[in-house]
């Protein structure tokens, strides 16, 4: 018996049971669907993190300010102002001879305005370095330069997103505009830059609506307003405003971000212990910062991806399981609801092999065409999540074919057994059964 | 030398511990263009012994040859092969599948042979049977008599030496019944051996030659002279 007949003889049958055949296929769909949808989030979810890790870098460390809980607060504030200073970037520059640039980083909000409607926009105090870190570019005039540092002047680089709202088509470059109460001279537009989609594990933000001033501009010019960030009392802002009075030094300075490029890419994590040392040393062992490390959230995003595929895969191959069973069970009925047609058969010529190629192509139709659905499904199903929970899916050939082929592989496990029975049967008995 | 020839067959049946025997000692030999009636009550062995002629059971002591060829020992795939392409079967309940046409119930043994698969052949043998304009309808549309004439066109399909009919008349009313032996008799003036088992004497009649099995043994056989051929 040729496998196109068998094939055939498959499909009638399965047209002839639709309602049946439905039901039993429908493991295999669900099995089948649930692997392409979840291998395509994992997909997605793995180049979204990917994407937004390179957007960081991962030649570089960041040291973050981290807001205090309230009892260490007190101890901090024997020390005040507690959290990152410039000083902090100073100490590490010297120290740390593996780096290869320190930037530091002070961001604050504040009103942007030309003229018109004001536009909210993070103002970012930093030095030229930070061009680099931040893998960033301009696209027209310059980013800040170290005169403007040294001289504190009041110039700014605006982002893409700010060049678009205040100025349009038009050219900022040499205009002035206003940040928070002061006039800053507009001396460069920074390049559009893409990041992905809002779902992030990573810290990362939309980075064109950002403006950039000298930091020891933003230092002079939004003292107060930084703290407010912190979100404390208002007494403990008086309290502080008077130490900050008090003491007002550049080295004391409270800085928002250090950021440390290394030289050598593979120094990242042993540059955190260093950075770690030299910090506890300086803040007398009070942990007011973290220390996040692009190319440490990659190596865990990818062991989150491990777990994850182990459980989807675990999930799938229970499902394929529970569709295999039902394959089974209802080929077990078709054979005894066929006995006489088996009789027939292998008295016209039929022998146990051309009964079991039968009965297993049959079960193996079965699962392919709930194989192909589970496919149909699982794509349509990775789209939808696609456009209603806006997250990203990738739809990987690998999940089609590996998901197909398991499908195939629960046919002829599961199609064995059935059709080892039917071979058995005695055709003698087989013609006399009703 | 014989088309077939039944060598002091035996064939018991295990039940457990009891050993029943259905066929005892039987020798019979059956030559080529024979038309063959066997008789006897329920339980005497003629069903065994069909199921042995038709190479769907093996005989527990004793000689099978068909066509001067060994048979009683080959495996599954040889007796397969055998029925295929040397013997066509046709039942008292006709035993056609019911999701198929005529045509493809027709068409059955050649998937399972070497050769002709095209349904020209099918075509043919229907309408010589007087079933040209029911070559598309399902068993379920057919009369009883068109039914079994589809099942003896499905004998025919692979030209078969041999037709075994076990009791093609039984489901059947008179009229009916007698077209479906005057098919077999035609059948028979073209070359094949037909051995037919059945109950009427009035079917029987049509025979060449009848044999009578009572309790496992041939206990009559018109060829012998009416004289029980094993006897002791």
């Amino acid at each position: 018996m040729g496998i196109l007949e068998s094939i055939r003889a498959g499909l009638a049958e399965l047209a002839s049971h639709k309602l049946r055949s439905f039901l039993t296929v429908l493991g295999v769909i669900c099995g089948v669907a649930a692997v392409i949808a979840m291998v395509s989030i994992g997909e997605g979810a793995k180049s979204e993190a990917l994407e937004q890790i390179r957007l960081m870098g991962i030649d570089v460390v960041h040291v973050k300010r981290q807001v205090l809980a309230s009892d260490l607060l007190e101890k901090a504030e024997e020390r005040s102002p507690y959290g990152l200073k410039l000083g902090d970037a100073d100490n590490l520059k010297s120290v740390c001879d593996f780096a290869r640039r320190v930037v530091s980083v002070r961001e604050v909000f504040a009103d942007v305005r030309f003229g018109g409607k004001p536009v909210t926009a993070k103002v970012i105090g930093t030095v030229p370095g930070y061009l680099a870190v931040s893998r960033s570019d301009v696209e027209r005039g310059r980013f800040i330069s170290e005169g403007d540092v040294r001289e504190r002047r009041a110039v700014c680089v605006i982002g893409a997103y700010v060049k678009r709202e205040l100025f349009g088509f038009g050219n900022p470059i040499g205009k002035t505009i206003r940040l928070g109460r002061s006039i800053f001279r507009v001396v460069g537009v920074m390049r559009v830059k893409e990041v992905g989609a809002g779902r992030t594990f990573a810290p990362i933000r939309d980075l064109n609506a950002d403006v950039y001033i000298p930091i020891t501009r933003s230092l002079g010019e939004f003292q107060v307003k930084s703290e407010q960030a912190i979100a404390l009392s208002n007494a403990a802002i008086d309290a502080m405003r008077q130490k900050l009075r008090a003491r007002q030094s550049i080295g004391n300075s409270p800085i928002s971000e250090i950021i440390m490029q290394v030289a050598n890419a593979e120094d990242t994590v042993a540059a955190s212990f260093v950075i770690r040392s030299v910090l506890n040393r300086s803040h007398r062992g009070i942990i007011d910062y973290e220390i996040v490390i692009p190319a440490e959230l990659l190596k865990q995003s990818q062991e989150t991806q491990h777990i994850f595929n182990t459980v989807m895969l675990a999930i799938a191959g229970i499902s394929l399981l529970v569709g295999g069973v039902g394959i089974m069970n209802i080929m077990l009925a078709t054979v005894t609801q066929r006995t006489r047609e088996i009789g027939i058969r292998r008295c016209v010529g039929a022998n146990r092999l051309d009964i079991i190629r039968q009965f297993l192509l049959e079960a193996l139709v079965i699962t392919c065409a709930g194989g192909l659905i589970g496919i149909a499904v699982g794509i349509a199903g990775a789209r939808a999540i696609s456009v209603y929970a806006d997250w990203r899916t990738i739809v990987s050939a690998n999940a089609i074919v590996i998901s197909f082929s398991v499908s195939v592989a629960v046919g002829v496990i599961f199609g064995m057994y059935p059709a080892l029975r039917a071979a058995a049967v005695d055709p003698i008995e087989a013609l006399r059964y009703e | 030398m014989a088309l077939i020839e039944v060598e002091n067959v035996d064939k018991i049946y295990k039940l457990g511990a009891v050993e029943v025997p259905a066929l005892r000692d039987v020798t019979l030999h059956i030559e080529e263009g024979d038309f063959l009636a066997i008789m006897g009550p329920s339980g005497s062995g003629k069903s065994t012994l069909m199921n042995i002629l038709g190479c769907l059971d093996r005989p527990t002591r004793g000689m099978f040859r068909l066509e001067g060829a060994n048979v009683s020992r080959l495996g599954d795939t040889g007796r397969a092969q055998i029925r295929n392409r040397r013997i066509g079967f046709v039942f008292q309940n006709f035993n056609l599948l019911p999701r198929m046409s005529a045509l493809r119930n027709v068409m059955l043994p050649t998937i399972y042979g070497p050769h002709h698969r095209d349904s020209r052949r099918a075509r043919e043998i229907l309408s010589d049977l007087g079933l040209a304009d029911r070559v598309r309808h399902s068993p379920v549309e057919l009369s009883g008599g068109e039914q079994q004439r589809v099942a003896i066109a499905r004998a025919l399909i692979n030209d078969p030496p041999i037709l075994l009919a076990d009791e093609p008349t039984g489901n059947l009313d008179t009229a009916t019944g007698n077209e479906i032996i005057s098919i077999l008799e035609r059948l028979n003036r073209q070359g094949k051996t037909i051995i037919m088992v059945t109950h009427e004497d009035d079917v029987a009649r049509h025979a060449q030659r009848v044999i009578r099995f009572r309790d496992g043994a041939i206990e009559w056989d018109s060829a012998a002279g009416g004289v029980a051929s094993n006897e002791k």
